[in-house]
């Protein structure tokens, strides 16, 4: 709260997102392709293989580009980024972590340097003197690995730093060591797959096949890596954590499963076809495995960053900013006294440090649309009940003053005539509308606080006093405030509910 | 339970600044032979007073030279946002869309650069188009630069900005406070490019002579304009006056009337010397100056110190360790042509 809000229409978590996803997919590329290029030079030049060393320093033009100008400038695109989007958590991490950080430089610097000898070394230097800048190629690239994901597993689980605040143990922190070996798994997968994609282009014959199958090795003995790892990650998560996610979070849980089977695809697609046709292996193909392979990274990426919420470092820091050690402060003078940059506008000031970072009005997890037909009671009891709701939002820690400025806030930019004038819809269809609106953001169908089956059998007079009751049958559950023709379609949708009625 | 206290500094701030304020030199210098290096060979292009090889191959040494702009400039900014990330993230968070187009301004550049160099590689030509492309990618990084970082150092200008305009598409207006500062930079960066270019261009007669027609003017008109930013700076320039910067202005100005001097003897190394330290002067006196624009908001002497020393030293062993593998590699690289020093460079 100490910083300006950069009031952006793309959603926050998008625009991370895509230059995160870039960055990570091409910096593990970057280290699994120098091992690569490395074992297989070393490996030609043994084996005296002339087509073959032709090929790798054809290959390493493209590596070279893309670790020294993507990789690296995406790097630094990070950095831009997290500073206009979570500038508190950014000044947090580099208070606690800059010799880290400054660590890896030194590694990028060396790697950046390696690479381009490496590259431009081909035929001026001995084969001694190439293969040893590769190593250090890629050595320093896979160093600043060891270090970066100390950094970034510390995010998601600080470990004993929550209490001692000492750097070894929040970078030693519980998933370090299995994230590391899963990400230097990704990195061998990346670099087959790569290599599968290039070898594909080659003309049919002996040649290919040796490089397809070579490459296709590569590819799932990374992949059998990842795979272990990620199970090992998995138990290394706190079991509170995971618990929760288990119980409430259906997100994590999705993207774990996705993972699971992309990978399972991916496995069996590269042995299948490896050994059905290593000789006509098509780029087609290849593009297919490689977007699998992407795509299983982008969606272990996604379960590690939605298994934090609410957090942006986990016990510490909440997504909008708002830091757990400064919870007592919040709530007795409110949010404004820290907020330092002010436009005049309270509600909006607070609407954008308190909720912004993670909604927007009408793009990306829009707050408009999911409140319309809503009236201003509900949208207070909803901002003060935000920890209730679906998605693991973190609390409002804000007072209740400034609750009700939010609440004004979105109100006035809501749509609030009765749902019905908003859809053009009635009957279950209204009901269930109105489900959506009125208790399916605590209460959502099929998750854990499903409360449809402690509906069953009750009689439409039950249910409408059950409204009428609402505000009194849990802590932070809010008035039911809707109209009459919403309350009949939604006591008819509840009771469809109870029947056993598909929803 | 208590939790950690992120407030505070993980080493003494004199070390932290050191190493701060070196690494940015070692950027600038970077930058300026990359910067400077680009506009000269495209302003000779427009005067056809060097082309063909001689062309070919400085810029076939761009990339590498890019290379070192960009990692070196990643230290610096590690340091910059341990210290100033209350000013610096806030600016840029104002000219967020600015900001971040950077990155895109950057590996356009950089690819431009890479493209002109395998050109020149293959055909013995220069392509100006693609040079002017990267030229203009620096051109408007450096712009967003100098504006963003001129608006870190003003608080209330910054506040103002933000109470009007929240979407991050605000440039900063005060065009009188920066754009002085940005034209020395740019003008020092042609001296520094200068001195690049007839260093590399030792052997090259009409190369030599435009590096050194852009070391000795860019030096006398960067002088100029650091004159004139100084006497933009008002009221602050009395406070600055009083700071040791004063002394180090001299010297950092004699530091580069040595450069010249050496240079006219041919004695490359002496001369780039001199002309290091008298960048290191000039970002030691933007620092004081920083430092005076933020006296009201900004009191670094009530920051905690509570240093991390095995991580430091973690740092600290690596870092000698990087010196060491570069020098060991570039002697690697350079050794099987023991031929021409001007000619390794540009050596693919
Ligand atoms: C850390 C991120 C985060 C913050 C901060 C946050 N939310 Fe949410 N919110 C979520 C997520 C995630 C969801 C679930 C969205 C989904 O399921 O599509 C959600 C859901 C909602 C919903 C229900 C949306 C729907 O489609 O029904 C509303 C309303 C909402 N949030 C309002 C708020 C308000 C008001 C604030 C500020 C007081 C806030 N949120 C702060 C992450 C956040
Ligand atoms: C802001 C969040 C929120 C909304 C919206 C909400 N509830 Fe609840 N509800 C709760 C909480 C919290 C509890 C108590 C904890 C629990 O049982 O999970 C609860 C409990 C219940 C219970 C169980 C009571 C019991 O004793 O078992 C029912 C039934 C219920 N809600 C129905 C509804 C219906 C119907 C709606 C829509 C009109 C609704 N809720 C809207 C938060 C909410
Ligand atoms: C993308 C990689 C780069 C990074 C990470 C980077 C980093 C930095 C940092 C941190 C500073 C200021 C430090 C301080 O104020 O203490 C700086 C200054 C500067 N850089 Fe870079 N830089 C990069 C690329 C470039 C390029 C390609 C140029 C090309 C022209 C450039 C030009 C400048 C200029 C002009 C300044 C001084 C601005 C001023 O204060 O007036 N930088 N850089």
């Amino acid at each position: 709260m100490h910083y300006p809000f950069w009031d952006q229409p793309i959603g926050y978590g998008v625009l991370m997102a895509v230059i995160a996803v870039f960055h990570v997919f091409v910096s593990h590329f970057a280290i699994g392709g120098g091992l690569y290029l490395v074992v297989n030079e070393q490996l030609a030049r043994r084996a005296g293989d002339t087509d073959r060393l032709a090929f790798l320093e054809q290959l390493s033009k493209f590596f070279a580009m893309v670790t020294l100008v993507a990789g690296a400038l995406t790097g630094v695109g990070i950095w831009f980024v997290i500073g206009l989007l979570a500038p508190a958590a950014t000044e947090a991490l580099i208070h606690n972590y800059v010799w880290g950080w400054a660590t890896e430089w030194t590694f990028f610097v060396v790697e950046i340097a390696a690479a381009m000898l490496y590259f431009y070394g081909w035929k001026r230097l001995t084969a001694k003197a190439h293969l040893t800048l590769g190593w250090i190629y890629f050595v320093a690239a896979w160093l600043s690995l060891v270090v970066i994901n100390g950094i970034l597993t510390f995010m998601l689980t600080p470990g004993r730093w929550l209490v001692t605040g000492d750097f070894w143990q929040g970078f030693f922190n519980p998933t370090y060591w299995p994230s590391l070996v899963l990400r230097t798994g990704v990195c061998i997968m990346l670099a087959g797959l790569y290599a599968l994609l290039v070898a594909s282009r080659l003309e049919a014959g002996d040649f290919k096949a040796r490089t397809v199958r070579q490459a296709a090795g590569w590819a799932v003995v990374g992949l059998a890596v990842t795979a272990l790892a990620q199970a090992w990650y998995w138990k290394a998560i706190p079991a509170a954590v995971t618990a929760k996610a288990l119980e409430s979070m259906p997100t994590p849980i999705r993207a774990i499963m996705l993972s699971l089977w992309l990978a399972a695809a991916l496995g069996a697609g590269v042995v299948a076809l490896v050994i059905l046709a290593p000789r006509r292996f098509g780029t087609v193909a290849a593009l297919g495995f490689m977007t699998l392979g992407m795509a299983w990274f982008g969606a272990f990426e996604w379960s590690r960053e939605s298994l934090r919420k609410p957090y942006i470092l986990v016990g510490y820091m909440y997504g909008n900013g708002a830091e757990v050690a400064q919870t007592a402060t919040y709530k007795r003078d409110g949010f404004l006294p820290q907020i330092t940059y002010r436009t005049g506008d309270d509600g909006a000031d607070l609407f954008r440090h308190a909720c912004r970072s993670c909604h927007t009005l009408d793009g990306y997890k829009a707050v408009k649309p999911a409140l319309a037909g809503a009236d201003r009671a509900y949208i207070l009891a909803l901002i003060k009940g935000a920890h209730l709701l679906r998605g693991n939002m973190p609390p409002f820690l804000g007072t209740a003053a400034e609750a009700e400025q939010i609440a004004d806030h979105l109100y006035q930019r809501t749509d609030h005539r009765p749902l019905a004038a908003i859809y053009p819809i009635d009957g279950l269809a209204l009901g269930r509308r109105a489900y959506d609106l009125r208790c399916g953001k605590c209460h959502a169908i099929g998750t854990a606080s499903d409360k449809s089956k402690s509906l069953v059998g009750q009689s439409a007079e039950d249910l409408s006093g059950l409204l009428d009751m609402a505000s009194s049958l849990g802590e932070g559950m809010p008035a039911y405030t809707g109209d009459p023709a919403e309350r009949k379609a939604l006591v008819a949708y509840l009771q469809s509910l109870g029947l056993g009625g598909k929803p | 339970m208590t939790l950690p206290d992120y407030h505070f500094t993980s080493a003494p701030l004199w070390l932290v600044t050191t190493l701060h304020l070196l690494t940015l030199s070692l950027h600038l210098a970077a930058m300026s032979c990359l910067f400077g290096g680009t506009l000269i060979v495209l302003w000779a292009g427009v005067r056809k007073q060097w082309a063909g090889p001689d062309a070919a191959g400085f810029v076939r040494v761009l990339p590498a030279a890019t290379a070192a702009t960009v990692s070196l400039g990643v230290a610096p900014l590690l340091f910059l946002q341990l210290v100033y990330p209350r000013q610096v993230y806030a600016a840029a968070i104002v000219s967020g869309w600015f900001w971040l187009a950077v990155i895109g301004a950057v590996i356009t550049a950089y690819y431009a650069f890479y493209r002109t160099s395998f050109q020149a590689h293959r055909t013995g030509q220069v392509s100006p188009g693609l040079l002017a492309l990267a030229a203009l990618g620096l051109l408007y990084t450096s712009l967003v630069y100098s504006s963003v970082f001129a608006l870190a150092e003003q608080p209330d200008l910054l506040r103002a900005l933000y109470a009007k305009d929240q979407s991050g598409w605000v440039w900063n207006p005060a065009l009188g406070a920066y754009g002085l500062r940005w034209l020395h930079m740019v003008l020092g960066a042609l001296t520094v490019g200068g001195f690049f270019v007839s260093m590399v261009g030792q052997k090259a007669p009409a190369m030599a002579a435009t590096g050194r027609a852009a070391f000795v003017g860019g030096m006398a008109a960067a002088a100029g304009a650091g004159f004139l930013y100084l006497l933009t700076l008002d009221a602050d320039l009395a406070l600055f006056m009083r700071t040791p910067a004063m002394p180090v202005l001299v010297v950092a100005l004699a530091l580069s009337l040595a450069a010249l001097h050496f240079r006219a003897r041919k004695s490359f190394a002496l001369s780039g010397l001199c002309l290091f330290f008298s960048v290191f002067g000039m970002v030691y006196m933007r620092h004081v100056l920083r430092l005076v624009r933020l006296r009201g908001s900004l009191d670094l002497a009530a920051w905690r110190v509570a240093p991390q020393w095995s991580p430091f030293l973690l740092f600290l062993v690596c870092f000698i360790l990087m010196l060491v593998v570069l020098v060991w590699m570039a002697r690697l690289f350079f050794r099987p042509e023991p031929e021409v020093e001007s000619q390794r460079k540009h050596q693919p």
